[in-house]
């Protein structure tokens, strides 16, 4: 039986589906595929490589692209790790999303010590497991308490710049897994220091998880009575809770959500009017910024569908910031690479210039601030950073009729 | 085919299964830790099947046991292969708590505080941040062997081979008899003498035990746990889908379910990286609405049909 299996294991080897192809550059990505954050990062990473290919490619060759899904499972997120490097022999990875997961392929990254350009994992979980001698690790995604620390920064800004906005009390209802409680924690940890906000918070059971009754959740922030109510859960929680928010007459002056990704068509209920929310990126930055709509473009005209998750450009970045690394170091060895990307200086479609710097831990650290934006007229719009914005905040949320 | 035939075979197979890293890449291997970790759970679910008891709660026991190994590791300074063990003991000995509390419930109301159970133990380990790391989790500075893919594989075939011998040790022993009884007939078990509370005890404690142990060979091959990697529905899930493909009531019945999903699964997510998981699910559902007692289960059909027409 055994010996059955070892056949199919090897017959599975021989199949096309792990079959090398020519002289190109491989680059291996690891996303979760049923997950609208990996469906579309994994296909802007793919326009990314067909345009840099149509341009000529890098030192004469063309790129390749390997998608493998992690199915959010650590377990799997390892195996798709050992495929792209020892089948497929990719010269360098790319991806990933859950921290959860990108914490099983650590092991496995460190076994190999290629370059790693990371588009997720926020958790600073991931950044203790690294540790400091993972210099091949490059994480673009800012991590949980750069985005907090992100988000005092703007919401002093805008409280500055918008004297009609006060802000004393905030409080955050947060999904009780781990996305959720760092969220809590750096809240609690950056608004609560230094008495200038007054935090108060509870956890929910997310609807992606088998949750979705938000009613005592929503019970305790009415009658905390924030100036800023924020959720930080999933994509599956924003309708709902809004349906919910309605039904019990709470209507704070600023409501604001922070999922990974907004569910598709968000913003043709007429409920998103005026809700905040944390991003990186929103198709309105076409409006400023030269590099996004030649990504949205691109990428509507391929897929026929517009990016609903900030991961689509993002992944785009990630492909864009290795070819510029591939062409300066003139090779793919990994001495060289983690030297060249070392001086990365990308304009970016999400509206800032990307290089590497320290972070707490790793080496390489990429983007640190999430941006502020608010759904007017069914459109994301920016309104923090200010270099970036798009228009100007509508306060407060209107109460529900 | 004679029994010796089958231990020959068995014993071929177990032979190539130990020497898989002489012939086999880290990607085979890593995937072969994958199958064999959930043939494992799938033989232990079985095993607690064949008295009648359906049991969702694998995800609670394999969570306890990967949370008892990482903090046994973090918190009492353990080697990380005393952890392993630990993690077996702690889990067999919560289940013999537990199985003092449950062990008296039936059909759908054992099964349904089963399934509580990986709930309550993921409650638990979120509410104690200080000692657990709460949903955030807790890692490891490293794993078990550094690493090595054949030294993982090895040790996860370990795990294999500590469910296969207490399955067949269940098969092969007076637990056989009792399990069945007490599936058959619990009055008639116990009109002829079968301590019913007691059979089901030490079923429960040693399937649970092996469960901790897979837990915690888990946590020590990839260095990490937390609340939702471990107590993940999937653990409970697949094992239980992969029996049932098999055949229940067997060892080798959730073998070779095991083998075939573990591969369908990998080899589809290769081929249809954007849907394989919806072809995935229609082939458990076709194969369980028409081969209802699994590949086991119609291998012996076919077999005794040939029997009958030599006969």
């Amino acid at each position: 039986m055994k010996r059955t299996f070892a056949i199919l294991v090897i017959a599975m080897l021989a199949t096309g589906a792990f079959a090398q192809t020519g002289d190109t550059i491989k680059i291996g990505g690891i996303w979760t595929l049923a997950d609208i954050t990996g469906k579309q990062g994994s296909m802007a990473a793919q326009q990314a490589i067909e345009e840099i290919n149509k341009a000529g490619g890098v030192l004469g060759r063309k790129l390749e692209l390997i998608v493998v899904d992690d199915e959010g499972k650590a377990d799997k997120g390892a195996a798709a790790v050992e495929k792209l490097m020892t089948v497929d022999n990719v010269e360098l990875l790319m991806g990933g999303m859950a921290s959860g997961v990108e914490l099983g392929k650590i092991p496995t990254f460190k076994k190999y010590g290629k370059v790693v350009v990371s588009t997720g994992a926020a958790s600073y979980k991931v950044e203790e497991a690294l540790g400091a001698d993972s210099s091949w690790y490059f994480h673009l995604h800012p991590w949980d308490y750069n985005q907090g620390a992100s988000y005092v920064e703007g919401w002093d800004a805008i409280q500055k710049q918008y004297p009609k906005i006060k802000i004393k009390k905030i409080f955050l209802a947060y999904e009780e897994g781990a996305f959720g409680k760092s969220s809590w924690d750096a809240t609690k940890t950056l608004f609560g220091t230094g008495g200038r906000y007054v935090v108060d918070g509870a956890s929910f059971k997310s609807a992606a998880l088998g949750g979705g009754d938000y009613a005592s959740v929503l019970e305790a922030a009415k009658s905390f009575k924030p100036d800023l109510f924020l959720w930080a859960g999933y994509d599956a929680d924003a309708l709902p809770m809004l349906e919910q928010a309605k039904a019990m007459k709470f209507s704070p002056s600023i409501y604001l959500g922070a999922p990974p990704g907004w569910p598709i068509g968000f913003g043709t209920s007429k409920l998103s009017e005026k809700v905040m929310l944390y991003g990186m990126w929103a198709p309105t930055m076409n409006d400023t910024n030269a590099a996004s709509k030649a990504f949205y473009k691109g990428f509507v005209a391929k897929y026929k569908e517009e990016p609903a998750t900030y991961f689509a450009p993002l992944s785009y970045s990630a492909v864009y910031i290795i070819a510029d690394a591939i062409k300066l170091a003139g090779t793919t060895e990994t001495a060289a690479l983690i030297k060249a990307l070392e001086a990365t200086k990308y304009a970016s479609p999400l509206g800032e210039t990307i290089s590497f710097s320290k972070s707490n831990i790793i080496a390489h650290q990429g983007i640190r601030r999430q941006k502020i934006l608010q759904w007017q007229s069914g459109r994301q719009e920016v309104i923090w950073p200010f270099e970036a914005k798009t228009a100007t905040p509508v306060y407060p949320f209107p109460a529900w009729k | 085919m004679n029994r010796n035939l089958l231990r020959l075979a068995a014993a071929l197979a177990g032979a190539a299964a130990v020497a898989l890293p002489a012939f086999a890449g880290a990607y085979p291997l890593q995937v072969a830790r994958n199958v064999i970790m959930y043939m494992a759970l799938a033989i232990t679910w079985d095993m607690l099947l064949r008295s009648g008891q359906i049991s969702f709660g694998i995800a609670g026991l394999f969570g306890i046991g990967a949370y008892a190994a990482v903090l046994g590791v973090l918190r009492a300074g353990m080697s990380p292969w005393l952890s392993i063990a630990f993690a077996a003991a702690f889990a067999g000995a919560a289940s013999f708590l537990i199985g003092f509390l449950i062990l008296r419930l039936r059909t759908m109301y054992f099964s349904i505080v089963t399934l509580a159970l990986a709930e309550i133990f993921r409650i638990v380990i979120h509410n104690l941040p200080e000692f657990t790391g709460g949903p955030e989790g807790v890692v490891l500075e490293g794993v078990i062997m550094k690493g090595s893919a054949s030294g993982l594989y090895w040790l996860t075939l370990g795990g294999l081979a500590v469910a296969l011998a207490a399955s067949w040790g269940f098969e092969k022993s007076r637990m056989h008899f009792a399990l069945t009884a007490i599936r058959n007939n619990e009055t008639s078990a116990k009109s002829s003498g079968i301590d019913i509370f007691r059979w089901l005890l030490v079923a429960f404690v040693v399937t649970s035990s092996i469960q901790g142990l897979l837990g915690g060979i888990y946590v020590q091959s990839y260095g990490f746990a937390t609340p939702d990697s471990v107590f993940d529905a999937n653990f409970t899930l697949l094992p239980l889908a992969m029996a049932l493909l098999g055949g229940i009531h067997s060892t080798i019945g959730p073998v070779l379910g095991a083998i075939l999903l573990g591969l369908a699964a990998e080899w589809l997510k290769l081929r249809i990286p954007y849907g394989h998981l919806v072809v995935y699910g229609i082939i458990i559902i076709v194969v369980i609405l028409f081969m209802p007692k699994g590949l086991y289960g119609l291998a012996r059909k076919v077999s005794g049909a040939a029997d009958r027409r030599r006969a």
